[in-house]
């Protein structure tokens, strides 16, 4: 079958069974043309709830250009985040995990700022946290997630000078008008209002 | 012509020059090559929300060698008539237009901004893709015959979602372009006659419909306006329902005059 107009039959998102469901063929066949596809250029693969592997079909090569930001925060997080709208950073590097933490910090979303909370595990270069926090103006907001990380799981030590440092940022919501009735406390030492309570973090002990 | 990585190579640069954060919207063939649909583009068409922006993105394409040409090509229908001209940059045969929240005969609404789902960040430069229905309606604005092509494979390799553009023609005569649905049914019946294009029946009529109506509903408030719109017709389809209309406004003519005697 020619590739191309196998994958304009199959576009959108499916699993492999509605792939062979589509093509007529078994489970197996199925798998097989997957491979092919992606090898095209026209599938990507990514994985659901309990490791399903959902295929994203697309009649189109697209070139692979710059860095997708939830690719990023996926790689790093323990929540994965379905892709609704890419974000695609255009860099000579691929952005460190200290920037996609920093990013997620001044994303306005929900979703991005509580999968960023599991990001404090993979920085062991605080300084460089430090440095992106002042260039997206984002130091009090990953302070006071910081804190609210530390109270579910286990997270490596932040050194008190960047402690300080992140001090000097801008207060105010993580979330435009969004408070937390169980961080009081941090968001008054932090002036920044947390968007979660204690039920929101529920997903990370699952 | 600007191929993909050329564009993408401009933005960078442009991305470097530029001092504070823009954000603009692309259109058309770039927007297309964003998508994979297509592989060049003529030029790069870029709407802006503020007016900061457009001048800042002017004076980056400046430094860059670009210079403003100041008579505008006749791409859009009623040209000469929309206020909003796009600025035009060009530097040798690579060009750039920037627009202004109005691209010509249709409105940069929230809805497009709503369906915008991909962004790119080049440094301070923050572009974001339109959706594909979004292209397919900006193109029916056009009266090149290349922007026909490009509407017909937007048909054929994107699964349009006809509904959207119904609603975003309604939409954009809510925000003052009152005759955006006529010239999509014009657009579209162009296309289905000359190029063959694959548009579902139910959708053309539902079109033609919301065209009539509001044709009808704009002769009965200034009926001398809208003689200007008849006078300038575009296809069989429209000039036989544009008859219609006119039988319809000069049988109620002789009704009144019979009335008066």
């Amino acid at each position: 079958m020619d590739l191309q107009l196998c994958a304009q039959k199959l576009e959108g998102l499916c699993t492999a069974a509605t792939l062979a469901k589509k093509l007529g063929i078994n489970e197996r066949t199925a798998i097989n043309y997957a491979w092919k596809l992606r090898k095209a250029g026209y599938l990507k693969t990514a994985y659901g709830g309990s490791k399903v592997r959902i295929y994203r079909v697309s009649p189109f090569r697209k070139k692979i250009v710059g860095y997708s930001f939830y690719e990023l925060l996926n790689k790093y997080s323990k929540i994965k985040l379905a892709v609704r709208e890419d974000y695609i950073i255009h860099a000579e590097r691929e952005p460190s995990v200290e920037e996609i933490l920093a990013r997620a910090a001044v994303h306005d979303s929900f979703r991005v700022v509580l999968a960023s909370l599991s990001l404090f595990n993979k920085i062991y270069d605080w300084a460089r946290l430090k440095k992106f926090a002042d260039v997206y103006a984002s130091g009090r907001k990953i302070g006071a997630l910081y804190d609210v990380a530390r109270t579910f799981m286990r997270v490596r030590r932040m050194d008190e000078r960047t402690r300080r440092g992140l001090r000097h940022g801008k207060k105010g919501y993580i979330i435009e008008g969004v408070k937390s009735k169980h961080f009081q406390d941090i968001e008054k030492e932090w002036g920044v209002f947390i968007p979660f309570n204690k039920a929101d973090l529920a997903r990370y002990k699952e | 012509m600007i191929n993909f990585q050329e564009q993408l190579e401009f933005f960078k640069l442009i991305g470097g020059e530029l001092k504070e954060r823009v954000v603009c919207f692309v259109i058309g063939g770039s927007a297309m090559m964003f998508y994979g649909a297509k592989d060049e583009t003529k030029d790069v068409d870029m709407v802006f929300l503020e007016e900061d922006g457009l001048n800042m993105m002017k004076q980056a394409l400046s430094k860059m060698g670009f210079d403003e040409k100041k008579s505008v090509v006749k791409i859009f229908r009623r040209y000469e008539k929309a206020r909003n001209t796009p600025v035009m940059m060009v530097r040798g045969e690579e060009r750039f237009d920037l627009f202004l929240r109005e691209i010509i005969t249709m409105k940069m609404s929230e809805t497009i901004i709503d369906r915008a789902k991909e962004t790119h960040e080049f440094g301070n430069l923050l572009i974001k893709v339109v959706a594909p229905e979004d292209i397919f309606l900006l193109k029916s604005a056009t009266e090149r015959e290349k922007d026909k092509t490009d509407a017909l494979s937007l048909i054929q390799k994107f699964k349009l979602d006809w509904r959207v553009i119904i609603e975003e023609s309604l939409h954009q005569t809510k925000l003052g372009q009152h005759l955006f649905p006529v010239y999509l049914f014009d657009f579209l019946y162009e296309l289905k006659e000359d190029l063959k294009a694959e548009i579902p029946a139910n959708v053309l009529g539902e079109i033609r419909k919301i065209s009539e109506d509001l044709l009808e509903k704009r002769i009965g408030r200034s009926f001398c306006q809208e003689q200007r719109f008849l006078s300038t017709p575009n296809s069989a389809g429209i000039l036989a329902f544009k008859k219609k209309v006119r039988k319809k406004t000069e049988g109620k003519a002789k009704r009144g005059k019979k009335r008066k005697r």
